[in-house]
Order: structure tokens, then sequence, then C-alpha cells
């Protein structure tokens, strides 16, 4: 086994199974990822990256291989893994500050010290003074700001991010990119950040997964640690690294 | 409510000002109408005024809705969330559902004759299945994304359903509410028609045995007012509730 690692996948493989046919969509995928780590797993739309994201979340079974936090198995839900999903899924019921306590009300955190860690995450994505807004209120990146403080609220020692910034436009786009990383620097967690988009994984990451299109496998590892943040998207040495990227990614397939 | 809805109102009592006006005229007009209701609440019906007369009616939809309500959300959860419990349950309500309530009269008036409880029961019976299928069909669709939010961040079991299943269904669930409110007020009436010694329907039935149709259009009315009133007064309290939900604006 793999140690100093805080997570590790190990031969992964992942088949949806119907009457008709068997389809292969993660293949035999192993990644060691260490503590406090950016690691970006970067692969064309629909190669599995979401399937992969969500088995190690504990959402979805794995059809082989296994999942280990701290060198300890795990199987399925495990509240040191938590997801900030790509389609927001906020609950659209419940304000900011309750989406935000969701997690540490079902661990049973006392109330006062629930609102006061929620008001901490509120405060570090910059919600202060929309507690008590609706999501339907709120604007994309808000949106998006609540789900990344209701995953940190929960002090979860592995953060999954599924595409978070997927549906936003350009410009909070690139906002919240920064902003991501600022949160991190502050308050370091695992990270494993799931994209299709070439620049952002190479302004985010510590390091990058390739995969391949479905079924989805490692193509290469690009270890990025090398490179001073905050990272210039224009400079030379981002553009070299990028289009090196490139050339090794697999187009979409349809 | 706006201008247009209020000329609309005008233009229909208008209508019915003309239609009535003939000599030998089957329709009473607006202003008899409007005497009749005048002297009935001098001159009170079964000693009821008019108004005893509706809270009759409206007390009992509401305990055989309330009976409705009460058994229909939790086995309508249950069935939407459970196949095993659903493959058991739902055969019976498809093949209960097209029955009409009124249907139910023989039977419930052989078990339990005449008395209010016959009222509540036909309620209950008119009401129950679009109660619980409206909670099962939004329980079975409610959001897989919320689902997993709550797993994800440690709802199990009652906590999941009651947290994050049950609001993920709640507009279905007042849908069916609504539909059961109109059905139920519906079924009251002719309930009351067929007997009864007070309420609304009772009224209608009195008026045309008596051949009074002034009497049967005040009864008629205050039917159609309360009834758009119940399904307004719904919606307000609904909007109230769930200031979240986008899809009542």
């Amino acid at each position: 086994m793999a140690d100093g690692f805080k997570l590790n996948v190990k031969n992964l493989t992942k088949a949806f199974v119907t009457k008709k046919e068997d389809t292969l969509v993660i293949d035999n995928i192993s990644i060691n990822v260490k503590e406090n780590e950016f690691l970006v797993l970067l692969g064309p739309g629909q190669c599995g990256k979401t399937v992969l994201l969500n088995m190690i979340a504990g959402l979805l079974k794995p059809t082989l291989g296994d999942i280990y936090i701290d060198n300890e198995r795990i199987k399925g839900l495990d509240n040191r893994v938590l997801m900030v999903f790509q389609k927001l899924a906020l609950l659209p019921w419940l304000t900011v500050t309750e989406n935000v306590q969701i997690g540490m009300k079902y661990a049973k955190v006392p109330k006062p010290e629930r609102k006061k860690i929620a008001q901490n995450y509120i405060d570090l994505v910059g919600l202060q003074g929309f507690e008590n807004s609706y999501p339907h209120q709120l604007s994309g990146g808000m949106k998006q700001r609540v789900g990344i403080a209701r995953a940190y609220a929960s002090s979860p020692e592995i953060l999954l991010m599924d595409e978070p910034f997927g549906q936003l436009d350009a410009q909070t786009r690139y906002a919240m990119e920064e902003e991501i990383l600022k949160i991190w620097e502050k308050d370091k967690r695992t990270i494993i950040f799931v994209t299709n988009n070439i620049e952002e994984a190479v302004y985010l990451a510590d390091r990058i997964v390739l995969l391949s299109k479905r079924p989805a496998t490692v193509k290469n590892i690009f270890d990025l640690t090398s490179l001073d943040r905050p990272r210039n998207n224009l400079s030379g040495e981002f553009l070299e690294i990028r289009q090196e990227i490139a050339d090794q990614m697999d187009l979409d397939i349809g | 409510m706006n201008l247009l809805s209020f000329l609309s109102l005008g233009l229909l009592i208008l209508l019915w000002m003309a239609a009535s006006n003939g000599e030998n005229s089957f329709l009473p007009s607006p202003y008899e109408v409007w005497m009749k209701s005048v002297s009935l609440s001098e001159k009170p019906i079964a000693e009821m005024s008019m108004l005893g007369h509706s809270l009759e009616s409206l007390r009992r939809v509401f305990i055989g809705l309330l009976a409705a309500t009460i058994i229909g959300i939790p086995l309508g959860t249950m069935i939407g969330w459970n196949k095993k419990f659903r493959a058991i349950f739902q055969p019976i309500f498809e093949i209960i559902r097209p029955i009409p309530p009124l249907a139910w009269v023989p039977l419930i008036s052989i078990w339990c004759g005449v008395f209010e409880i016959s009222k509540y029961i036909l309620v209950f019976i008119g009401t129950f299945s679009a109660v619980v299928v409206n909670t099962y069909s939004g329980v079975n669709l409610a959001n897989r994304d919320n689902i997993s939010v709550g797993r994800m961040f440690g709802a199990r079991g009652v906590r999941l359903i009651v947290d994050i299943v049950f609001p993920s269904a709640l507009p279905s669930i007042m849908a069916g509410l609504k539909t059961a409110l109109t059905t139920g007020w519906g079924v009251v009436l002719a309930a009351e028609m067929i007997s009864a010694k007070s309420g609304l329907g009772m009224l209608i039935t009195r008026g045309s045995d008596s051949n009074d149709i002034q009497l049967v259009l005040v009864a008629m009315i205050l039917i159609g007012i309360i009834g758009a009133l119940m399904s307004t007064a719904f919606t307000v309290i609904e909007r109230r509730l769930s200031p979240w939900r986008t899809d009542l604006n």
C-alpha cells in the first residue's frame, strides 16, 4: 500500500449493466492524492469524471476496486469526504445559513456553535448580508459560494468539486477560481476538482490527472507545483504546459 | 382581481338580468334572488341562517379532508418511497380512484345510516386518493440531487424523508390538497342533497321540492362564492408558508 497519501483510489472500475448492454465507464483507475493537495481531474466531456467522483464520494458503488482514506478502506458514504455539486444542489427551502449548517445539524453540533461556524464560512466566501436569503434570490456565482461554504462548514478532510464553475459565465468563473484558491490557502483541505477546461486546470492544480475519453483511464499526470501562484494565464510557462496538455487530451465524444 | 375580472362578473350579472326579463321566465331575476336572500336572513330554514348552513357544509368538508390528509400524506409518502409498498397499494388505488364518490352512497347508507359520519366518510373517499396519489408521485419524483445532498451531509432514514424528501415533494402535495379541497366541496354538497338536515346542499333539495327556485339560486351562488374564496385563501396561505417557492409567483 502506498503510504503517506491522504486518499488512494485503487484499480477503480465502473460498468453500468443493463439488460441490453454493459457500458464500461471507468477502466481500472488508480490515483494517489497527498494531504492538502489541490488535485485536478481533467478529462473530455462525458468521459466519466462525475462517475469517478461519485464513487469517491460514496454515492455510487464501484464495480471493482477500492478507495482508502489514511490507508483505511472506506465503504460508501464517509463524513470525511464531501462534495460541492455541479448542479449547485442547494436545498431551495432552506436559507443560506440553514443550507450551510445542514451537515453540522446532522452531526448534532450544538446550535450556537453551528451558527458561529456557518457565519465564519459565509464571511469567508463573501456572502455576509445574505444569510437569510433563499437560493432563488442569489446569482449563479453566489449559489456556488454557498455550496463551497456548506461543504467547508462540515469540516471534511477531503473536498470533491464536480465542475463547480461549469455553468457560470466566463467573468464570474475567473473570479470564482481565484476565490477558491484564496479559501483553500486560508483553510487547507485536500481538494479533488473535476473539470473539462484545460485553462482552469492549469490555473488551479498542484497536480493534474489527465483522463482519457470513455472508458476513462489515466493518460498522464502533470506536476505543476513548480508554477508559482497566483498564476498568469498569459505567461510563457502557463501557455507551454497548457499546450502540452491540449496535445495529449482526447476530444469530446459526441 | 383586476378591473377586467370585475367587468366580466358584471357582464355575467347583466346577461342574467337579460335572460330573466321575459314574461314567462323560468329564471328568477338577480333582484328576486337578492330579495330572497334578505328574507332568508329574517326567516331561517331548519332553524339555521344562511351562514349557519354554509358553516355546516364547511365543517363537513374540513373534517373529511383533515382525515384524508392525516392518513393520506404519510401513506402516500411510504408508497412513493418504498417499492414494496408501491407494489402493494398502487393497484388498489388505481381501481378505487375511477369510482365516483357518490357511487358509495348506497353502501355507506347501509353501514352508517343517514348520520353525520356518513358525510365525513364520503368527503374522505372523495379526497383521499387525490391526496395519496399526489403525495406519492411527488415523493417518487423528488429531486435526486436533493436526496444525494441530504445523504452526503448525514441525513438518514426518517430525517431524510422528513427534512429532504418531503419538502422536495411539497409542491405536488399542495397541488393534491388543493384539488382535494375543490373535490371535497363538491362531494359534501352532493351528499347533502341526497340526505341531510342542514347545509347548502340540503337547501337546494329543499328549494327543488317546494318549487322555490330563488332558494336554489341563493344556495348555488353561495356555493360558488365560498368555493372560490377557499381556493384563493389556499393559494395565499401556501405562498405565505413557502416563501422559497418560485413556482407560486
